[in-house]
């Protein structure tokens, strides 16, 4: 069946490396400051596309397959590309949603209540 | 063409069953098995691509979007992220055993994926459970619908996933993979690490970003 063999590459070396930029992303999702939406989106994405390369090119083995296998991957950023430029023009459109979200209509009396972490999702002034 | 007709030799050119005979392999170049997994992988990298980017048109066309820290438990997560990856890491090292004839090597690196994979299982789980009985329903707000919807579908993919690798492990238990036969590992391999880069993203995406 399966008669080739996969040339070896350390896997440890590549799980100790996710598991640093895992623990890295975190500790930056948790330092910077959310309203710093360049730098903590910018930094969180570079360490997730890092993170999927080497599971896609190394565990998967991907550098390591023929033509055949990259020819019928190679069609899907393409794709991706396509749909995310589909949906450009509803991105565009940031007055589609009126309310935040995290806020949501209370069925009682039509306030607008904040659901939290944790939280009972209700509006005690509505309930008294 | 002459040469041609006078070296037939209809006892061993002959067409089989009616079937024509190639001296040559008329399938790709590669194995069919892995063939299909490739082309299976592509369609599911679209359908994530699908709901990763609803997800990103909600989100930013939200006025504003809640810190998912303020809602989700985040160490968790990041711990059950680390149970994912260390599971991808335990199937490449069970296909490594096999491709060495290891087969008992097979049987408890596959072992310990499955346990992993069922950890992870369990522990978003309990994190469901957590969230329901805080009232986080997935009709709660656009928050918490994005939240379960891609989550959920990476849920029942690791379940896949597990219920795979568990068939897998039966058959190297029995001796079934050998150091000549072991595509099925292989496969079942590719979709485990497929949904461990699916989590790397979705773990960023929800509840970092």
């Amino acid at each position: 069946m399966s008669e080739h063999e996969h040339p070896t590459f350390n896997a440890n070396k590549i799980m100790i490396t996710l598991m640093v930029l895992t623990a890295i992303e975190v500790a930056w999702g948790s330092l910077v400051p959310y309203d710093w939406k360049f730098a903590l989106w910018g930094g969180l994405l570079a360490f997730a596309m890092w993170k999927g390369i080497l599971i896609f090119m190394y565990f998967m083995h991907m550098k390591f397959e023929g033509w055949i296998c990259k020819a019928l991957i190679a069609p899907t950023p393409i794709l991706i590309a396509v749909v995310f430029f589909a949906l450009l023009p509803d991105i565009a459109l940031n007055d589609r949603l009126i309310h935040e979200v995290g806020d949501q209509l209370d069925p009682v009396d039509g306030t607008i209540v904040e659901i939290g972490y944790g939280s009972r999702a209700v509006n005690p002034a509505a309930h008294k | 063409m002459t040469d041609a007709i006078a070296t037939y030799d209809s006892a061993v050119d002959a067409p089989r069953d009616h079937h024509p005979v190639y001296d040559y392999d008329s399938g790709p170049p590669v194995d069919r098995g892995k063939f299909a997994i490739w082309l299976f992988l592509a369609t599911e990298i679209m359908f994530f691509t699908g709901l990763i980017g609803t997800y990103l048109v909600i989100r930013t066309g939200a006025p504003s979007w809640p810190n998912p820290e303020h809602r989700l438990a985040i160490g968790v997560t990041a711990l059950n992220t680390f149970v994912l990856i260390v599971s991808s890491w335990t199937v490449v090292r069970g296909l490594q055993a096999i491709e060495k004839d290891d087969k008992g090597g097979l049987v408890k690196w596959l072992g310990l994926s499955i346990l992993l994979g069922s950890t992870f299982v369990g522990i978003q789980a309990y994190e469901y459970l957590e969230l329901i009985h805080a009232g986080a329903l997935p009709n709660q707000d656009l928050f918490w619908t994005t939240f379960y919807t891609m989550t959920g579908f990476h849920g029942l993919h690791v379940i896949v996933g597990v219920i795979w690798l568990f068939c897998i492990w039966v058959g190297a238990v029995r001796g079934t993979y050998s150091a000549h036969n072991y595509l099925r590992v292989e496969l079942a391999g590719l979709y485990w690490h497929f949904v461990d880069l699916v989590w790397v993203l979705l773990f960023t995406l929800v509840y970092l970003m």
